[in-house]
């Protein structure tokens, strides 16, 4: 046999992946399915020399065809037809986990049942005989403890031996008694079908409904729905009985059997550790409290420590970024090459989003442990309430504290925690309200404004900005899910409370890593993109004839001047000519640079050893110690680079005036004006679009000084901008709800699985930025509010509105019954409306 | 609320209370789901406790624990054991 193809199939909380990390090692590949984004992992291992690979399905209760990861699962066995099936049960929790192993069985291929958390079982006083199981369902059963590492081998070895024994497979058939000749009818139907698949199993699918399987053969049988409804009704009206629920009762019969012959409880009614941990985790007094305390400290040790391990990996990243300079073609004074500019650029870019990655890793490796100890679930049954109100879910948590619900975070990890959530519109929603969280590179951007404008009030302010998000989010999630999302499938609140486990190292670990190099791989790659085209907007045209001149003799008289200076002093001949200069100016900046980098003592030392093998004549300028001739020129020197990167900056200026960014920005004015934005703040904005850092920097540099002293950002925003402190507000206002940064965009649309919605993701939340801060300002304006009160009615209008939409009851429903189609106001009834419609 | 026989409701059951499953009062999906968590007509449900905000409430069934909003709880017919 060349390659064995496993499918690895087990119910939600099973420790299906413990099981396929301990077989399958590091050898392992993630991707989506076709189409969706649902995760699939595929693990490549070895046993006797035979090849194996292992597919990891999703986790489902059931083989049906009613929720995507089940679609999904199908669909592999259709396409890919495995050899063998792996099916993982969780022996604590066996009755349930039965229920899938017998669909699997019906499938026809042959089947490994991996009776998984052994330990559990027995230290639950569970004595489980795993032969007569074995005997029973006429399948190997192996004991295993993912967690423990104990069965992988045997495993591996039964794959082998069921693949290589296949040609004696027999297969597996429930008798269903009264539904039996109905089958019979569809079986005959279907007998001359090309599928390679079983018949009995598709006949079996098409009562229950199966939609995959239908699509499946329709193809070649045109009437086969007719036909299922047919023999569904016929079965209906001799036996009073629904063949859906007649088919899952015999199941969960089945099930039952096998339980009660195989399984003996000595501990049974016995309290578990589970049922006592949650007797205070979900206590009503207690609840609240811990979830804020977790949430706390999940904020605390992955935002809060992860941004001060920053401070030791930063050193690492401008390496990287002095390591690249000294590549690139080097400055001739004030004439920087392209090139290097744009490298510059680039790295800058890069190192914005990689000095997340401590905070990533953490964040990653903490929510994974959550995962696997059981605390999401939880988490969602003690918010649920409030969430559902807004149309939200319990297990919009989680992304909203990630996102920054708690004064900054990252839109990025918020987003792609999303994935869990059962419920689409709800799921939808979340993503689509994240984003409005406060992002942690929100945070010097306030900063500037508050230092600016808002001194005496800043911790007032900030406490608005910081609150006001979450209600914000509230409203528009609210306004979404009755609005463009409304038509959304959602999925009922039907959710497990798995027992608590210890989670492994090695899964955590494994985890973390796989969701960072998602965000490595993906996230940067295309903000790489979307800087070289901001870049080219920034440049180009660039300057015109004119300015080149005047910033040419500016130049020229700044080195005249040194000239002049350097004249007097007895190392004139090493420093008397422009070429010299520039080269002397390249050495000091590079120098200087690398020094900022390091902060160790051994560190500088090295640097200082580098610099004077490099020139030992140009070091004396740097460090002239007692050399009263080198200080000169050091003083000079100084100077000149000072007036060197003034002409610079005004060259820069100047250049992103005329750039096409810049004519953005002067064209949306007639816009904004309203909303008391200049063309300056357009700009800021619209560069803030690839990392929200770069706002800052731009407007930093937009509002510095021509002096070049050494006036602050704040203070030189605040006297050279002739804002006042209600266009600070309106500002604000804007970057609190203005779009995602790109790297969001992108993970939205890796979860939506749409431009559309990652485009309506951007233009939503600035229409409405734009209506509220115009609306905001102007009105300001005409009553002549100070910034303070302008924001201070914001902030209670807001909170006013959520808490109107939070208290107003939810009509109920006190109709019930079968036929009767509810009302579609009632947003979660919805489903079943449709599938009422839908013929069943 | 009472509309129709004279069975209860699972969500107007208390804490600690055990139940028995009698009829499942919907349709499509969610009454595949339900099917398949395990909801099957005869099965015993013991009232777990409620959500400190009073929904969702949480069951165990089959030996496990699962929680299910109280509008859905409506919809499962039960008698009292």
């Amino acid at each position: 046999m060349n390659k064995i193809k496993v499918a690895l199939a087990g119910q939600p909380n099973c420790g299906k992946s413990t099981i396929f990390n301990m077989v399958s090692g590091i050898d392992q590949h993630i991707a989506n399915y076709p189409g969706v984004t649902v995760d699939k992992k595929v693990g490549f291992f070895k046993y006797n020399k035979q090849k194996i690979e292992m597919v990891d399905l999703p986790g489902t209760y059931s083989f049906s065809s009613y929720s995507l990861e089940e679609r999904v699962a199908k669909e592999f066995i259709i396409d890919e037809n495995p050899d063998v099936i792996v099916n993982v049960v969780d022996a604590s929790n066996i009755k349930r986990n039965l229920y899938l192993t017998f669909q699997l069985l019906e499938i026809g291929m042959p089947v490994i049942v991996v009776l998984n958390m052994m330990d559990v079982a027995k230290r639950r006083g569970m004595d489980i005989d795993s032969q007569k199981i074995s005997k029973m369902l006429g399948c190997p059963v192996i004991e295993a403890s993912g967690a423990k590492g104990i069965g992988g081998e045997k495993i591996m070895k039964t794959i082998v031996e069921t693949a290589n024994a296949k040609s004696y497979y027999e297969e597996f058939k429930i008798n269903y008694e009264e539904l039996e000749p109905h089958i019979n009818i569809i079986e005959n139907t279907i007998q001359d079908t090309t599928s390679s698949l079983n018949k009995r199993w598709m006949a079996i699918k098409v009562l229950e409904g199966d939609t995959t399987i239908i699509s499946h053969l329709k193809q070649e049988y045109h009437d086969i729905e007719t036909l299922a409804k047919e023999q569904e009704d016929k079965f209906h009206s001799i036996y009073d009985k629904d063949s859906v629920s007649f088919l899952a009762t015999f199941r969960y019969d089945s099930a039952d059997i096998i339980y009660h012959k195989s399984v003996k409880e000595n501990n049974k009614g016995k309290e578990t550790l589970t049922d006592k941990a949650d007797k205070i985790i979900l206590n009503r007094f207690l609840a609240l409290p811990i979830l804020f305390a977790i949430m706390f400290l999940v904020y605390e040790l992955s935002i809060v420590y992860g941004y001060k391990l920053t401070d030791y990996t930063w050193p690492l990243l401008a390496a990287f970024k002095n390591f690249v300079i000294d590549l690139m073609p080097k400055a001739y004074f004030t004439e920087v090459p392209l090139i290097t500019d744009f490298a510059i650029w680039m790295v800058n870019s890069a190192n914005a989003l990689a000095n997340y990655i401590p905070i990533f890793f953490i964040l990653f490796a903490l929510i994974a442990i959550m995962e696997d100890v059981g605390y999401m679930p939880r988490m969602a049954f003690i918010l649920d309430r409030i969430f559902k109100k807004f149309g939200l879910h319990g297990q919009s948590t989680l992304p909203l504290v990630l996102g920054g619900a708690m004064v900054g975070g990252c839109a990025v990890p918020g987003v792609m925690a999303t994935k869990g959530i059962a419920d689409d519109r709800a799921r939808m929603a979340t993503i689509l309200t994240v984003p409005y969280m406060n992002c942690l590179a929100k945070v010097p951007f306030y900063t500037l404004l508050l230092g600016a404008f808002f001194k005496p009030d800043m911790a007032l302010m900030m406490f608005f900005i910081s609150t006001v998000t979450v209600f914000i989010a509230l409203i528009v999630a609210k306004i979404l899910t009755s609005s463009v999302l409304k038509t959304r499938e959602t999925a009922p609140f039907v959710m497990e409370l798995p027992p608590y486990h210890v989670p492994t190292f090695k899964g955590v670990i494994i985890r973390a890593f796989q969701r960072v190099w998602v965000y490595i791989y993906k996230v940067i790659t295309i903000v790489l993109a979307v800087a070289i085209i901001l870049f080219a907007m920034l440049q180009f045209p660039g300057l015109s004839e004119d300015a080149e001149a005047k910033y040419n003799l500016q130049a020229t008289k700044a080195l005249e001047k040194f000239n002049a200076k350097a004249q007097k002093s007895t190392y004139y001949a090493l420093v008397d000519t422009k070429d010299e200069i520039a080269e002397l100016l390249n050495y000091y900046d590079g120098y200087k640079a690398k020094r900022m980098a390091t902060t160790s003592k051994d560190g500088a030392l090295a640097i200082d050893n580098k610099y004077k093998q490099i020139n030992e004549s140009y070091f004396k300028f740097i460090k002239p110690r007692s050399d009263k001739e080198a200080r000169k020129i050091n003083r000079i020197l100084r100077k000149l680079s000072k007036d060197r990167n003034r002409i610079l900056r005004n060259m820069k200026n100047e250049k992103v005036e005329n750039s096409l960014l810049g004519m953005a920005g002067k064209s949306i004015e007639p816009l904004t004006q309203y909303a008391g934005f200049d063309w300056k703040i357009n700009v800021a904005f619209l560069s803030s679009f690839a990392a929200r850092e770069s706002a800052v920097a731009t407007l930093g540099s937009l509002y510095e000084n021509n002096k070049a002293d050494n006036t602050r950002a704040e203070e030189a925003m605040a006297q050279n901008s002739g804002y006042t402190p209600l266009h600070a507000a309106a500002i604000i206002i804007f970057m609190i709800l203005t779009p995602p940064c790109i790297a969001t965009m992108i993970v939205v649309k890796m979860q939506t699985h749409s431009y559309k919605w990652m485009l309506f993701a951007i233009f939503f939340p600035v229409t409405l930025g734009v209506i509220i801060s115009s609306t905001l300002f102007t009105l300001g304006t005409a009553y002549e509010l100070t910034g303070v009160e302008a924001m201070t009615y914001f902030y209670f209008i807001v909170v006013f509105i959520a808490l109107a939409l939070g208290l107003y009851p939810d009509k109920t429903i006190n109709w019930r019954g079968g036929l009767k189609i509810p009302s579609k106001a009632k947003g979660q009834y919805n489903v079943y409306s449709k599938s009422l419609k839908g013929g069943k | 609320m009472q509309l129709e026989g004279l069975n209860l409701r699972l969500d107007s059951m208390n804490q600690g209370q055990k139940v028995k499953v009698v009829k499942i009062h919907t349709k499509g999906k969610l009454m595949h789901k339900l099917l398949d968590m395990g909801f099957v007509n005869g099965s015993d449900i013991e009232i777990v406790r409620e959500a400190p905000l009073f929904d969702p409430m949480e069951l165990k069934i089959h030996n496990y624990n699962i929680s299910l909003r109280k509008s859905e709880a409506n919809l499962i017919e039960v008698i009292a054991l």
